[in-house]
């Protein structure tokens, strides 16, 4: 296959891997109150963890590139919040909800750096497009 | 990897067609037997070098319009691979050209020639 644009395997799994990172914040951000998760706990943060893909191994191309992938979405595990809510029906004897430990200022800063990686990987595609349009050009008188 | 580098030498067994017209063509001409035994002749590595390029700029169209449709039609396609499919289908249909053009100046600069 013709490798037109530079370095757009890599780009392309890091914007991919950045991609699944900004829907596991907003995962996050929208189960910040759920009490129940698919075990019956409240629901636990979730963390993103990148690795390099061995393209070698998986009989790929020879070109030395290490693109980055999701290797897996772990658990955080720290305890669950005590809140004090009687009116709750998820409430304990004491009254005590246990509700998901995440912080929103967290996630949002979270966001963040998942969406500047994604914009910088973006402008990665932008500058390759550019570079192979001048390079085309320059044949022309 | 430069563009070219990446295009497979040319075989004559990946052009059958070619190849069988143009072996059974020349055979008929008795003059120009000992020229083209065994070695294909520059216009037929050319010719499958240009349509090699064609038909992988066209696989990359195709790629790119399967992705939109995917991405339409509501299945599980990011949004930045059509866009990325969509520029590299770009781009290389772009050096398609700019190979044609240069083609066709070099065409006209030798039909141009005072003989």
């Amino acid at each position: 296959m013709i490798q037109i644009l530079t370095g757009i395997q890599n780009t392309s799994a890091a914007l991919d891997a950045e991609h699944t990172r900004l829907d596991v914040i907003s995962q996050n951000i929208a189960n910040a109150h759920t009490t129940h998760d698919v075990d019956g706990q409240p629901y636990q943060r979730r963390v993103v963890v990148f690795d390099t893909v061995m393209k070698n191994a998986m009989g790929g191309d020879e070109s030395g590139n290490l693109p980055t992938q999701v290797a897996r979405i772990e658990k955080d595990n720290r305890p669950p919040l005590q809140v004090y809510d009687p009116g709750n029906p998820e409430a304990d004897a004491r009254g005590m909800v246990a509700l998901p430990n995440i912080n929103i200022h967290e996630e949002m800063a979270d966001m963040i750096s998942a969406s500047r990686t994604f914009e910088a990987n973006l402008a990665v595609v932008k500058n390759a497009r550019s570079m192979a349009m001048q390079t085309l050009q320059m044949g022309k008188p | 990897m430069s563009p070219l580098s990446a295009i497979p030498a040319y075989s004559p067994a990946s052009l059958p067609q070619v190849n069988a017209l143009t072996s059974s063509d020349l055979s008929q001409l008795p003059a120009s037997a000992p020229v083209t035994s065994a070695t294909p002749i520059g216009g037929d590595v050319f010719s499958s070098m240009l349509g090699q390029m064609v038909s992988e700029v066209n696989a990359k169209q195709q790629i790119s319009g399967q992705m939109v449709n995917a991405l339409q039609s509501g299945q599980n396609v990011p949004l930045h691979q059509a866009v990325i499919s969509m520029q590299e289908a770009s781009v290389s249909f772009q050096l398609l050209v700019e190979v044609r053009n240069k083609l066709l100046e070099s065409y006209q600069e030798i039909m141009r020639m005072q003989i």
